[in-house]
């Protein structure tokens, strides 16, 4: 099927909000292990880790937006680890995985991620640079087209 | 620590129906469109000129709109009638998203509503949060996410910018903290204290069951006596686990026991209080093999084994926190589910009594000194 530049931005979006909804969980799991690191010292440590990965994330996730090449480098090694860790401790007979919601969040959503942001990157190299915000909000965004950062995955200026 | 309610469980039937529906009437429609069928070109051209995250905003409406109609026989009243409006709701929003140009808004107010009407349902005991349930919330909060980033924001003031960074983070906090309110104020017959998922029994002992009970309570007391001194329990194989600060009690665990099934005489672990004069073994454990594996359960509803779900583990420092109802841990934790296990106190405890799942608290606070 062939496709087009408004699909590769299209895929860069879906894949910025799936990202989001990945960080507010983080976020949510940091916020909540606050209680418990009262008592838990480790778990101070890795409440604050997971605030501020889920910062991170919510940063990565703008900047994919703004068609980062780092940013997407950045979440596609982050989601491939995430889905090889799941994939190591759903061997291990903890009951890592039980459910549809587990299975949303640790494996569908990751794996949703990855296959937008391969599908974001396909042929960017040689194809043409195209306002990302267009798919996204139709024609009467291109307006704002030019506003200087809607070109996905440009390359870092090195 | 949230299961899938019986009467949901064939809301995921449902939901798999619909996407095979789905992704078989495009099909459909697509080779209508080739082969000519002007209606179905029609059709088609819409749908291929509208943008990726409406399509997937829509295909996730869909989706929750079939998994409130599946779930309307298993519930009543209100309910049931809310459960109709919001999937049809859903269904005609999933239309209207490549019909109409006025979708957007009252899509979005739709998925918050839902949203939210869950959260009062939940925290009023109405409903209790299972795993369809949260499911579906999450494929509501993944649309308003995606309509959320089709807004287009007319005036692009700090408070808007603000407001719209930071709706959706709220938005999953909020949603967070009402399904953990809700479950652990109103937890369903099976859990105990948060995390422990009961045995299903019957509601009355039976004079055997009774008599099997304090067989196995007296059998235990008699065989675990010898490890009154820890050093005795250590040289019978038993390792100690962690000391911890948050726990008063500490178990010795015995791997080369770790396969026989409710033995007296080989416990999986004895548990000791923290005592201000030392430890004091109070208590022996049973625990099954694997997770999902039933024990005996010679007393019937008196001899009650419990399994922990729903626990954030981590092996730095060997530290738990409850996880959160979208099955999220901190990073460095993970998600752990251990077998079912059976403690049988061998000192008075209280109320709970000598299978209980947990110390009474006053008991805990007379042995240790701490709740």
């Amino acid at each position: 099927m062939d496709r087009t530049p408004s699909t590769k931005s299209g895929a860069a979006e879906i894949a910025s909000v799936l990202v989001v909804v990945q960080a507010s969980l983080s976020l949510v799991a940091g916020l909540s292990a606050i209680p418990f690191a009262i008592v838990e010292p480790g778990f101070r440590v890795l409440a604050v880790v997971t605030i501020l990965m889920a910062a991170a994330m919510f940063w990565l996730a703008r900047n994919l937006r703004r068609g980062r090449r780092w940013a997407w480098r950045w979440l596609i090694s982050m989601e491939l680890l995430s889905l090889a860790m799941t994939a190591l401790l759903s061997l291990l007979p903890i009951g890592t995985i039980r459910g549809p919601v587990p299975l949303l969040v640790n494996l569908v959503i990751p794996t949703a991620v990855v296959v937008l942001l391969a599908a974001s990157n396909a042929g960017t190299a040689s194809g043409p640079r195209t306002p990302a915000r267009e798919d996204v909000d139709g024609p009467r965004r291109q307006q704002h087209a030019g506003d200087g950062h809607a070109y996905p995955f440009a390359r870092d200026p090195q | 620590m949230y299961d899938i309610a019986t009467d949901h469980a064939g809301a995921i039937s449902a939901a798999v129906l619909a996407l095979i529906f789905v992704a078989a009437f495009v099909f459909g429609l697509r080779f209508l469109a080739t082969a000519g069928v002007a209606w179905a070109a029609r059709i088609t051209h819409v749908y291929d000129a509208a943008p990726s995250i409406t399509k997937l905003a829509a295909a996730l409406m869909l989706l929750s709109g079939t998994i409130h109609l599946a779930l309307v026989p298993g519930h009543d009243g209100i309910t049931g009638v809310l459960f109709v409006i919001d999937g049809l709701g859903f269904i005609v929003f999933a239309m209207a998203a490549f019909l109409t140009a006025w979708w957007h808004r009252p899509a979005v107010l739709w998925l918050a509503a839902t949203i939210l009407a869950y959260l009062v349902w939940v925290i009023a005991g109405w409903e209790t949060p299972d795993q369809i349930g949260i499911a579906c919330n999450l494929i509501e909060l993944v649309a308003l996410g995606l309509l959320m980033r089709l807004a287009n924001p007319t005036r692009r003031t700090w408070p808007r910018r603000v407001w719209r960074a930071t709706a959706f983070p709220l938005m999953a906090c909020l949603t967070t903290l009402g399904i953990w309110v809700g479950g652990l104020a109103h937890p369903d017959a099976l859990h105990a204290h948060a995390g422990a998922l009961l045995q299903p029994v019957a509601a009355v002992a039976n004079p055997e069951q009774q008599a099997a009970a304090a067989q196995l309570l007296a059998d235990t007391r008699a065989s675990i006596a010898r490890y009154q001194d820890p050093a005795a329990a250590i040289a019978a194989g038993f390792k100690p686990g962690p000391a911890s600060s948050a726990d008063p009690l500490r178990h010795f665990q015995n791997s080369a026991n770790a396969n026989v099934i409710l033995d007296p005489n080989r416990p999986q672990a004895l548990v000791y209080a923290q005592t201000p004069h030392g430890l004091q073994l109070i208590g022996a454990m049973f625990q099954m093999p694997r997770a999902g594996q039933w024990g005996p359960d010679p007393g019937g509803p008196l001899t009650q084994w419990h399994q922990h779900e729903g626990i954030c583990f981590s092996p730095f420092g060997i530290e738990f926190s409850f996880e959160t109802p979208f099955w999220t841990c901190p990073i460095g934790s993970t998600s752990i589910t251990t077998p079912p296990m059976l403690h049988v106190w061998i000192i008075d405890n209280g109320k709970n009594g000598p299978f209980a799942a947990d110390l009474d608290k006053a008991v805990q606070r007379e042995l240790t000194g701490r709740s």
